[in-house]
């Protein structure tokens, strides 16, 4: 309450401003550079799980190199991520013990995300989500990487509060963690990230949080500083999304390298796992941690590549808490989107008629408090977008 | 009276105007009476005792990790169109999600399938393939790569995903066929279901754009047979030209024919270029094998060009 919210011109200022203060290194950084073979290695400590690892990791999506995790290892990388596609994870993880079979079970560290049925459209867990599917499902985790334990188990995608207290899965985690099958217990963050960040460093449960984190988050000082309270509440911070996060299509990163500097000047991040296929991207990854300082071009790309506008709504949630109505914006966002982006408004009308709102919209509240942090001007859309659930479906495509 | 015409032209001119807008964005829907071309028909199919709730989902590549977070991006690399998503619900509480995914090419559609295919799974002739595990179904066809996921459906869960997804097929139309190219793959050893479609970095390497592969176990020995096929012996030419600068064995001459090259991540690489085709094996350090093998395969390559 009584909290300044930001306006977009705010937040551009904010944004530029944001790039400068993070250009320095905090300066005990140096201190803690080892060497790896040639290459400079960065370590950082996970928070209260005492774990040492490089501020590079390695997110697995795609199993089918084994070779890439091989010279990932080879180069000095030991910590590692995998993906929570149900088949790709099971494929992923027999590669993933192939190619550690014989290596010391210590030499590495190794997260593993469970997926639970959610409801698609409420991000809630769908009834009937027990303990024991969990369990059975981390279970198989462990026999396909044919290993006694984990070193995170993570609770995956958390996007609602409920939903990071489900209490199955709470139940199962720490099942999980008195058999010994995990050494510490995670949750990720990809969407409403500050709040899913803020339970968890206030939960006295998680000990890791994976979180979506880059320069183009609209709501990156949000996320920000989420990521301070967790770290000083002696979480460990893992970083996603650093390099690829909020592209659009077919978009390719300006400078990937770039990208990665500016999350890991973030002292609070302890370590980053990006999803590099190619042995370039390997190197040009790791490469990073020769100096973390930002040159003057990466400033001037980072500068530019957060200043282009986004164009969709990043669900960060905000506007529901500042909408007097209660409206389900980001929802009305979608539609519009699906409706003028994507030329379907028989998606948009659907999903504006399943959402059972009221006759007048954005009508009678006068001004609207809505601040949306992509600068839109969310009323006048609402009112666009609603006008659909007066248009007979068969006129609808 | 005038004035009550008056208005009822504003509300004519006005909803118009939004026709006019929604023609615009392209939804307008030819009425039925209508010669012209009709519109999408559903994807989803009708199942008896199984109501679909909620509204249909879709998601494209900009929007495709708000449904499948840390996923998307292997998607992506699959050229992926569009996503639709539907769940049914019974009575008993089960619920089947269906997962439309629309790939730009029926090739892309089978990799992003391969990647993510079981080894020991059952397989079944749904689609161009298909395969099930317990409350798991999965199927490609055509440009569309199929999932599904049931809950609480219990002991029926088999049947009841095999129903739901001969009832999709049926809507998608057609069978579809897996990539012709693996039929060039020598037969001796190969692996059921190993074969696999990597659209981008093949053999981790950005030059070497995509590449098909199959796993082979002979004598207790295990390896990887593939097939790059570029778009002309040029494209051949600058693949290999790269690849070669990459793995620091410089000075070799590039001209069709056989190559063996030190990988400095891989080993022995033995590969063989002739027109728009790269092939080789991986992991195969016997010589007389390889030598085998990749006679073999070229046997299976001419007709292709």
């Amino acid at each position: 309450m009584g909290k300044k919210l930001m306006g977009r011109r705010d937040f551009m200022k904010s944004s530029v401003a944001g790039l400068g203060s993070f250009v320095y290194l905090a300066s005990n950084e140096k201190k803690q550079e080892k060497k790896q073979g040639e290459r400079k290695f960065i370590y950082r400590t996970l928070g209260k799980t005492g774990i040492k690892v490089p501020v590079i990791g390695m997110g697995m999506i795609q199993p089918s190199n084994p070779a890439l995790v091989r010279a990932a290892l080879d180069a000095g990388i030991n910590h590692f991520d995998t993906t929570a596609i149900p088949a790709v994870q099971e494929n992923n993880l027999k590669m993933f013990a192939e190619v550690t079979k014989g290596r010391p079970r210590e030499s590495f560290i190794i997260g593993v995300k469970v997926p639970s049925p959610t409801d698609p459209a409420t991000g809630l867990y769908k009834e009937g989500v027990t303990t024991e599917a969990f369990l059975k499902k981390f279970d198989f985790s462990l026999k396909w990487l044919n290993m006694e334990y984990v070193d995170v188990l993570y609770h995956y995608a958390v996007s609602r509060k409920e939903s990071a207290f489900y209490e199955p899965i709470m139940k199962a985690m720490e099942k999980a963690k008195k058999e010994g099958k995990t050494r510490f217990l995670g949750i990720s963050a990809h969407m409403n990230v500050p709040e899913i960040v803020q339970i968890a460093a206030d939960s006295n449960f998680y000990e890791v949080v994976i979180a979506a984190y880059n320069f183009k988050q609209k709501n990156y000082l949000q996320v920000r500083e989420a990521i301070a309270k967790a770290a000083s509440a002696g979480l460990g911070i893992v970083a996603i999304k650093a390099i690829r996060g909020g592209l659009k299509e077919g978009e390719k990163p300006i400078n990937p390298r770039a990208s990665l500097k500016w999350v890991l000047q973030d002292p609070n991040v302890h370590a980053t796992i990006p999803a590099f296929d190619t042995f370039e991207d390997m190197i040009a990854d790791l490469s990073v941690m020769d100096d973390l300082t930002l040159t003057d071009p990466e400033k001037e790309d980072l500068k530019r590549a957060a200043s282009s506008a986004g164009l969709y709504c990043q669900g960060c949630g905000q506007c529901v808490k500042q909408c007097i109505a209660k409206l389900p914006i980001p929802d009305l966002m979608r539609a519009y989107m699906y409706t003028y982006g994507y030329r379907k408004p028989s998606i948009g009308r659907e999903l504006v008629v399943s959402l059972g709102l009221p006759g007048h919209i954005c009508e009678v509240c006068g001004p609207c408090p809505v601040q949306c942090l992509n600068g839109w001007n969310v009323s006048r859309k609402i009112r666009d977008i609603v006008r659909l659930r007066d248009v007979p479906s068969e006129f609808v495509v | 009276m005038r004035k009550g015409g008056g208005m009822r032209r504003k509300v004519c001119f006005f909803i118009l105007l939004f026709i006019a807008l929604l023609y615009w964005a392209g939804g307008i829907r030819t009425p039925s009476w209508s010669s012209g071309p009709g519109g999408n028909p559903s994807l989803f199919p009708e199942i008896s005792r199984w109501k679909r709730s909620g509204e249909i989902q879709i998601f494209f590549p900009r929007n495709l990790y708000n449904y499948i977070d840390g996923g998307a991006e292997l998607y992506l690399k699959y050229d992926f169109q569009e996503l639709e998503v539907a769940e049914y619900l019974n009575d008993k509480k089960a619920s089947v999600t269906v997962e439309i995914y629309r790939h730009k090419t029926p090739t892309d559609a089978f990799g992003i399938y391969s990647q993510e295919r079981l080894a020991n799974a059952k397989y079944l002739a749904i689609g161009a393939q298909g395969y099930s595990e317990e409350n798991i179904l999965n199927f490609v066809l055509g440009n569309y790569y199929v999932k599904m996921n049931s809950f609480n459906t219990g002991p029926e869960d088999q049947e009841v995903l095999v129903i739901f997804a001969k009832r999709v097929a049926e809507k998608l139309g057609g069978n579809g066929s897996l990539p012709s190219i693996f039929s060039s793959f020598p037969k001796e050893g190969k692996k059921e279901n190993s074969e696999k479609f990597i659209a981008k970095s093949f053999l981790g390497y950005s030059s070497l754009h995509s590449g098909f592969t199959a796993d082979y176990e002979l004598s207790g020995k295990k390896f990887q047979l593939f097939v790059i096929e570029g778009e002309d012996q040029n494209d051949c030419r600058n693949m290999i030209q790269e690849y070669l600068q990459r793995t620091g064995n410089l000075g070799k001459r590039i001209e069709e024919g056989h190559f063996t090259v030190k990988d400095p991540y891989q080993g022995e690489i033995d590969f063989c270029w002739k027109g728009k085709y790269i092939w080789g094996a991986l992991n195969l350090d016997e010589p007389t094998i390889r030598a085998k093998y990749l006679k073999l395969f070229e046997e299976g390559l001419p007709e292709r060009k």
